[in-house]
């Protein structure tokens, strides 16, 4: 393991905004810290990056404690949310600055500042000001700045929030490429599970200053093991209730459903059947609802519905492609399904 | 169409204006005007026109120790301000600062307080501690007078600063003096600069706190006294247009340089 957390936490006198977690970082990973604002995600980068002191534990790295060790010392680097770039210098400025305050000037410097400016894109405009180029040229920079001293990990607040939705999407597949170029391990922080999802090998989901659930995509996406992970994931739908004492059903306002797998009878657990999986009509579990709104979306058509013996319990269904979405219209009385085996059971 | 109504209330509010800026701006023309015509029995005698007032200024070596005093006061004064203010805006906005309400007081406290309070503190305070009074203890009290003004200004130019520039110039590994040369320094530049200029222009007519303080030194404002005292002479309206014309230039550059930007850098 490259980078360890070890029951780290962190307290504001008598606020904790991080309960005390353990966390480790695989040598050239693309972890994701994903969690909405307040989670401690972003406290969790800080203590990484050595801009926050931890109120307990201890951060190893490639088996040395560095939970001490000032973040000038430490062989990160930052992207930051704002970019942080230092607007008096120009983009080649920027970029050599570490090998500046390293003290590594001659030759070898400018060659290494002028190859990651090529990696990065940005040889035409290195002799322009951070107030003269885009937001995404901004953000290039300081990707250039962060990776020019070949730092072991690389730190990302929320390096895309302030870009626009293509710009977006660009700089994704751009950040992907670029670290499986320099092979570097990288930590991201986002609030975007689309982001998180088409960018990560794991995602950490972090809720009210700990974590909810550490794994893959697909593993998140399809076996969320939390309610807060289950509704963060996916948009799935939810359903209340408690696993029959014979443990092969759930019984719920809604009706009986059997399970895939038997339970633990007793228990109380949330149904969980992602959009794409629910249809309309009847099936092996039909539950009566009535259409609040059908939204046509290209390749989906999302119709959104509540059930008719309980208005407070809400499905979102998608529909691949105009198919019978379109003949619905709200006010219908439909039935919406669902195949017993594409319902993830989670402890409630 | 503006009613008469409009019209008059227009007029008389430019009329206003047009008398408070004649109070104010009348005895300065005239007595520019002074220096270099003679006027008698309320006619100016333009026949008389002369630049003598100035050329005997240049002679008067009274006058010139005087401006050489006061150029020695305030460039002294202006650098020691420059330095304490960068040094005490860095200390009272790290987050680990002690007692930076107390500080602030302290800086500001002399440029609040009527001069004559903190000219007469000062006299009392070196002839206690037995320190002669001369240009230094001229330059302590203009130090102290200005420092509010440098400080203010660096202090807020540096509450301007992202602090994650900061951190960045920290995550790159920069020291502490690295990243005090290298970010902040550039960043604090022209804020200490327009603070030099208004200090400068607070320090050339400081007339108050000298006196006390001056022993038997003479700076330019206290040499005008003085004159002042011996009788009304066209050399004296040729000193005034000279402090007049210097102070002018200091409060322009200094207002030219604080003038609000359009754009400083933004998304």
């Amino acid at each position: 393991m490259a980078l360890e957390l070890n029951e780290v936490s962190k307290r504001y006198g008598a606020t904790t905004v991080l309960q005390p977690l353990s966390l480790e970082v695989a040598n050239g990973e693309f972890l994701t810290l994903l969690g909405p604002s307040g989670s401690g995600k972003t406290t969790v980068l800080r203590l990484i990056g050595g801009f926050t002191a931890p109120s307990g534990g201890r951060i190893i790295f490639d088996g040395d404690d560095i939970t001490a060790m000032p973040a000038n010392r430490r062989p990160f680097n930052t992207v930051f949310q704002d970019y942080a770039l230092f607007p008096h210098m120009t983009v080649a400025q920027n970029a050599g600055y570490g090998p500046l305050v390293q003290r590594r000037n001659g030759p070898e410097a400018r060659k290494l500042v002028d190859e990651t400016l090529e990696i990065v894109g940005l040889s035409a405009l290195r002799d322009r000001y951070p107030s003269q180029l885009s937001g995404g040229q901004k953000q290039r920079v300081a990707l250039a700045r962060a990776i020019v001293c070949e730092p072991k990990l690389i730190l990302l607040d929320e390096p895309l929030a302030a870009l626009d939705a293509s710009l977006r999407r660009q700089m994704q597949v751009f950040l992907k490429q670029i670290q499986r170029r320099i092979e570097t391990t990288f930590v991201f922080v986002t609030h975007d599970q689309d982001e998180a999802i088409t960018m990560s090998d794991r995602i950490v989901v972090m809720s009210q200053g700990r974590i909810e659930q550490v794994g893959t995509p697909k593993d998140l996406y399809y076996r969320p093991q939390t309610r807060f992970v289950a509704g963060f994931f996916g948009d799935n739908n939810l359903i209340e209730g408690v696993v029959a004492a014979s443990g092969d059903r759930v019984e719920t306002r809604l009706g009986n459903f059997p399970l895939a797998a038997p339970a633990a009878g007793g228990c109380k657990v949330l149904m969980g059947v992602r959009p794409e999986a629910m249809r309309i009509g009847e099936g092996a579990i039909a539950i009566p609802a009535d259409v609040e709104e059908v939204m046509f979306g290209g390749a989906m058509t999302r119709v959104l519905l509540h059930a008719v013996a309980a208005p407070a319990t809400k499905f979102d269904v998608r529909l691949a492609g105009d198919g019978r979405g379109q003949a619905l219209a709200a006010g219908d009385r439909v039935c919406v399904s669902f195949d017993p085996a594409d319902a993830v059971i989670v402890a409630d | 169409m503006r009613s008469t109504g409009e019209r008059i209330a227009e007029f008389a509010a430019g009329t206003l204006t047009a008398i408070v800026f004649i109070i104010l701006y009348a005895p300065l023309i005239i007595g520019v005007l002074f220096s270099v015509v003679q006027i008698r029995q309320g006619r100016i005698l333009w026949e008389t026109f002369s630049v003598s007032p100035y050329v005997t200024l240049w002679s008067n070596q009274s006058v010139l120790s005087a401006l050489s005093n006061t150029a020695i006061v305030a460039l002294a004064s202006v650098v020691i301000a420059s330095v304490l203010a960068i040094l005490l805006a860095l200390y009272t906005e790290w987050e680990g600062a002690i007692g930076r309400r107390f500080i602030e007081l302290v800086i500001y406290l002399p440029f609040l307080l009527p001069p004559i309070v903190t000219g007469l503190s000062l006299l009392v305070s070196s002839a206690q501690l037995g320190i002669n009074r001369g240009l230094l203890t001229i330059v302590v009290g203009h130090t102290v007078f200005v420092l509010a003004v440098a400080y203010r200004l660096v202090l807020t130019r540096l509450q301007a600063l992202p602090k994650s520039l900061v951190e960045a110039s920290f995550d790159l590994g920069a020291g502490r003096w690295q990243t005090l040369r290298y970010v902040l320094m550039p960043h604090l530049a022209s804020a200490v600069m327009t603070g030099a200029v208004l200090a400068l222009t607070l320090s050339f007519d400081e007339t108050l706190i000298s006196t006390f303080v001056a022993g038997d030194q003479m700076t330019l404002p206290l040499r005008l006294w003085a004159m002042m005292r011996v009788g009304f002479t066209p050399e004296i309206n040729a000193l005034v247009t000279l402090v007049l014309l210097v102070s002018i230039a200091f409060a322009l550059i200094a207002a030219w340089r604080l003038r609000p930007k359009g754009e400083v850098e933004e998304d």
